[in-house]
């Protein structure tokens, strides 16, 4: 509907605006947005991919700041909502002056922190740190994702800051309340184990497209530092994770020709995950280190099936 | 070559149909016309029981309803079933629903049996034969009026029959239709135990038109609806909650007098059946589960037929579209539902050419050729089915095409007082959509999960048949004997490598191409005229099945033998009938079947007419014997002792 309501937007301002020499010579006209010869800013084209992403997320005002009177750099996610495990979030800036997207910005230090309150103590989770650009069609958005590891309970409550950098102009988010919602049941995206003695978490990126089919699936392994309040980063080891999907509603039925995930440059592990059916998939972790031996999971618990495991339900 | 009928109607009319079917196999009369090869229950008489006095058929039995024909020992996926012409694909996963459960005996004239690859016009992928079922038609110009009924009443499962019927007919238009309800509770095997969930209700409604709008020219419709309810399947592990067709066709027919071209038809017609199954009365289900199935066809054929000099010809175009949806979705106590995409709505357009020639060499020799060439486009058009699909067959196509072909010859030569033919053929099938796309369907009789294979190659088969015939005054013989040579049979093949779907399901099989098979089939029937009112014949029939390891096929008859007295005294006629079938020496051990025991029993019959009314009534196993045929899924037993009573009228 937007998408229609877009062009036919483009079309109309075509026929009344087309004195105007903002105007781009395909006729794209973008609400709020002027398009001109900045080199900073996005092409007519680029901007419209950019636009059109931003209407299927959801903006996140707490996280959102303006910078130096010049910027805007905006925060969004696919809900209004955090929820435990793996979330992305999407960064946009824009000139003030013009409304249009910036093209290079840099977003550090993304920083998730939980203050547990009983105890008075503070701890992060792992998160990306940094961000990269979403994909090739979408140069302007920025990734980065936290891996909340407890959702927002009497128990504590989460804070999540960042620096953002935009043509030379910097800026502090300071610590803003953030709400993160417990999974429902038959979902668990994060999963930690410990190697001789240090935390490490496996979060499962977006299980929540997975579909009945052939599935990429994704994981990051992230390891606590010896500040634990400070973003869990990238494990520096290169692991292998085997993966063994069961239906522990349908007899622990599983698919064939799963692919363990293994590390990518990008640091992201990547595998394949075969799911025949939607309902609840237990997917049964074995990890192993780059010797091959098997670091965490990979135990027969009583069903036969490694205790390290996450769940999607579809 | 074996043709064969079943009559079924009372109102046989001087139709074009019945004329030819002498030339064809073998027909049932389901009419109330009396004569003929028919069931001894008159029209009261489900379908599945017209089917059975079919010699090369045996049906299969999930339940006291919906017996799936087997033709030659072939089951559905080799047989072609057709109303009319009509095309129309079941709609159930598990097989519950054969197409001839989707009409009453009310409707049909009769049923016209093709062995093997010698089909009719429509029948596509007929390797083991094809059936048509002829529907009653008043025609043009017979009786102005007239109405008929019947009632009836089985003892064992207490099933009850209401039928009634009426028919105009005058030169230039005639309707005929009717009603019918069958209702039954469980019935009881041999000895009184009640088989739980073996009740069904059924109701059918029907009507046939047609106007003639010039002296040669008609057009004629029809208009069925049937609609099964709480229909239970013992040997499996749900029952059928509604299984309803909708099937409406219309024709054109010209028909000329002394020329050449005899009649042209062309009929388009459209059927929809929507199947759901249901487990809400089973105790102990571990999951329940919906699983409902559609069925969409919507068709033509324009057939010629046309008789020069020696040569009798028939010439038939065909198209139709058919489109097959199922899905299922789980519950299980608590957590989130699990749905699967089990046929992934897939559009099958179909279109072929068939023609026939029946040639008389001279007054004694006569040569049959026939031949059809089909060529078959199928789309996937579920996204979720294809993806999952996709798990199994990496790679896999959303579209596939398939060209399929039949051609057969026979030669018959008919002396004073014998008569043999000889005949050979050729054809193929395109895998079913089960065998092709179906996802974890699971099989009862072997407890597997079956996943269909888009890769498969079309099967084909070389048929060799014979018969012989010896008539003198008083005595009867014949002998039959079929052969099919498979290369590429298609049948599920054990994968270790998958995980079965289904809890306690022995494991998954995926349908494959096996190199070769063979199924063959002799049979001899001898019948003695012992006098004016009695009749004795003795009928017996032997069937092999090897795969290509020469191990048995599954599913095929073993000996079997029976014998009939027939008395006819002015208006009484009697049958005494005593048949069974041996212990199963070869059966399906690698394919899961159990050797089924040897069985026997014996049946009681008789009618009386009066000039409106027929009484019929008679014993169904006599001795209430408890006994299983091979051909009853997961052994399920036959009726016990079953004593009936039904009449018809007609006015």
């Amino acid at each position: 509907m937007r998408k229609v309501l877009l062009m036919f937007l483009a079309m109309t301002t075509l026929g009344l605006v087309s004195c105007n020499s903002n105007d781009d010579e395909n006729g794209i006209v973008i609400e709020g947005i002027t398009i001109t010869d900045d080199v900073d800013c996005c092409t007519a084209e680029e901007a419209l991919q950019v636009y059109k992403f931003i209407q299927t997320v959801h903006i996140l005002p707490e996280l959102s700041i303006e910078v130096d009177g010049l910027y805007n750099v905006w925060a969004y996610a696919k809900s209004d909502t955090f929820h435990t495990g793996y979330n992305e979030i999407y960064f946009v800036a824009t000139k003030k002056v013009t409304g249009n997207y910036i093209k290079n910005f840099d977003i550090k230090n993304l920083t998730p922190l939980m203050h547990m309150v009983k105890m008075d103590m503070y701890h992060s989770a792992p998160a990306s740190e940094g961000v990269e650009s979403f994909n090739d069609n979408y140069l302007a958005v920025r990734r980065g994702w936290v891996s909340f590891v407890m959702p927002t309970s009497q128990a504590g409550d989460w804070v999540l800051s960042y620096e953002v950098e935009v043509l030379g102009s910097t800026a502090q988010v300071e610590p803003a309340a953030i709400t993160v919602d417990a999974l429902p049941e038959g979902q668990a995206w994060v999963k930690s184990f410990k190697i001789d003695g240090k935390p490490y978490y496996l979060s499962v990126v977006n299980p929540i497209d997975f579909q009945t089919g052939v599935n990429t699936i994704q994981a990051y392994v992230s390891v606590q530092g010896e500040n634990r309040e400070l973003p869990y980063g990238a494990a520096d080891e290169t692991f292998t994770i085997e993966i063994d999907p069961r239906m522990p509603d349908m007899g622990n039925h599983t698919s064939p020709d799963n692919v363990a995930l293994t590390k990518q440059t990008s640091g992201v592990y990547q595998g394949t995950v075969n799911l025949t059916m939607t309902g609840l998939w237990r997917i049964h972790l074995t990890v192993r280190d780059s010797q091959g031996n098997v670091v965490a999971g990979g135990d027969d618990l009583d069903n036969g099936y490694s205790s390290l495991y996450w769940d999607v339900t579809i | 070559m074996i043709i064969e009928t079943v009559l079924l109607s009372i109102i046989l009319l001087p139709d074009t149909t019945t004329t030819e079917s002498q030339q064809l196999d073998e027909v049932v009369v389901v009419s109330r016309e009396l004569g003929a090869q028919r069931s001894v229950k008159g029209q009261v008489a489900s379908i599945d029981e017209h089917l059975r006095e079919l010699k090369s058929v045996n049906l299969v039995r999930r339940g006291s309803y919906a017996w799936e024909p087997v033709i030659n020992n072939m089951q559905t996926e080799r047989v072609s079933t057709s109303i009319d012409g009509m095309k129309i694909f079941y709609a159930c996963t598990d097989k519950m629903d054969p197409v001839t459960s989707y009409v009453e005996s009310s409707n049909l004239q009769s049923i016209l049996l093709n062995s093997g690859l010698n089909g009719n016009p429509q029948a596509t992928g007929n390797i083991g034969g094809s059936l048509d079922l002829k529907l009653r038609r008043a025609g043009f110009g017979s009786d102005r009026f007239r109405m008929g009924g019947d009632l009836g009443y089985e003892s064992n499962g207490q099933q009850r029959v209401f039928g009634a019927d009426a028919a105009v007919s005058t030169q230039g238009f005639y309707t005929n239709g009717g009603v019918s309800y069958r209702r039954a509770d469980n019935y009881k095997e041999g000895g009184g135990r009640e088989i739980q969930f073996s009740q069904f209700q059924k109701v059918n409604a029907y009507d046939n038109f047609g106007f003639r709008l010039a002296q040669h020219g008609s057009i004629e419709g029809t208009f069925i609806f049937d609609r099964a309810t709480d229909v239970g399947y013992p040997a499996l592990n749900m029952d059928v909650a509604k299984a309803e067709a909708f099937i409406t066709s219309l024709a054109y027919r010209r028909e000329w007098e002394d020329r050449a071209l005899q009649s042209w038809e062309t009929k388009v017609y459209y059927n929809h059946i929507t199947h759901v199954m249901d487990d809400t009365h089973r105790p102990d289900v571990q999951i329940h589960m919906d699983m409902p199935g559609e069925s969409w066809t919507a068709g033509l054929y324009s057939l010629l037929r046309a008789a020069w000099g020696r040569h009798f010809l028939t010439a038939n175009y065909d198209l139709y579209d058919n489109r097959l949806f199922a899905d299922m979705t789980m519950y299980p106590g608590g957590a989130a539902p699990m749905y699967m995409v089990t046929w992934p709505d897939v559009g099958t357009l179909n279109t072929g050419v068939a023609l026939s020639d029946r040639i008389s060499l001279s007054d004694a020799r006569s040569l049959h050729l026939s031949g059809k060439w089909s060529w078959q486009h199928q789309r996937l058009n579920n996204q979720e089915g294809y993806n999952a699909l996709s798990v199994f067959f990496p790679g896999m196509k959303r579209q596939y095409q398939q060209v399929t072909g039949r051609i057969s010859a026979s030669y018959q030569v008919s002396l004073a007082h014998s008569r043999y033919s000889v005949g050979a053929g050729w054809g193929s099938r395109a895998p079913t959509v089960t065998e092709a796309y179906g996802y974890y369907l699971n099989n009862t009789f072997d407890q597997y999960d079956y996943i269909g294979n888009p890769r498969l190659k079309n099967e084909s088969a070389v048929e060799l048949n014979g018969s012989y015939e010896w008539r003198t005054d008083g005595y009867a013989l014949n002998l039959d004997a079929s052969g099919f040579f498979f290369s590429d049979y298609i049948i599920g093949r054990f994968e270790p490598r998958l995980s079965a779907m289904t809890v306690a399901a022995e494991g998954v099989k995926v349908y494959a191409n096996i190199d070769h098979a063979t199924i063959a089939n002799f049979s001899l029937t001898s019948a003695w005229d012992l006098f004016d009112w009695l009749k004795w014949s003795v009928r017996t029939g032997y069937s092999i099945g090897r795969d290509e390891e020469g191990e048995a096929l599954p599913l095929i008859a073993p000996w079997v033998y029976g014998t009939v007295a027939e008395v006819q005294v002015g208006r009484f006629r009697g049958k005494a009938e005593w048949q069974g079938n041996a212990r199963q020496h070869h059966y399906g051990s690698k394919y899961g079947e159990s050797r089924s025991a040897g069985w026997a029993i014996c049946n009681l019959q008789g009618s009386y007419s009066w000039s409106h009314v027929t009484l019929r009534a008679g014993v169904e196993n006599l001795l209430d014997k408890r006994y299983t045929t091979y051909a009853d899924w997961c052994d399920i037993p036959q009726k016990g002792r079953n004593i009936y009573i039904n009449l018809s009228f007609e006015y």
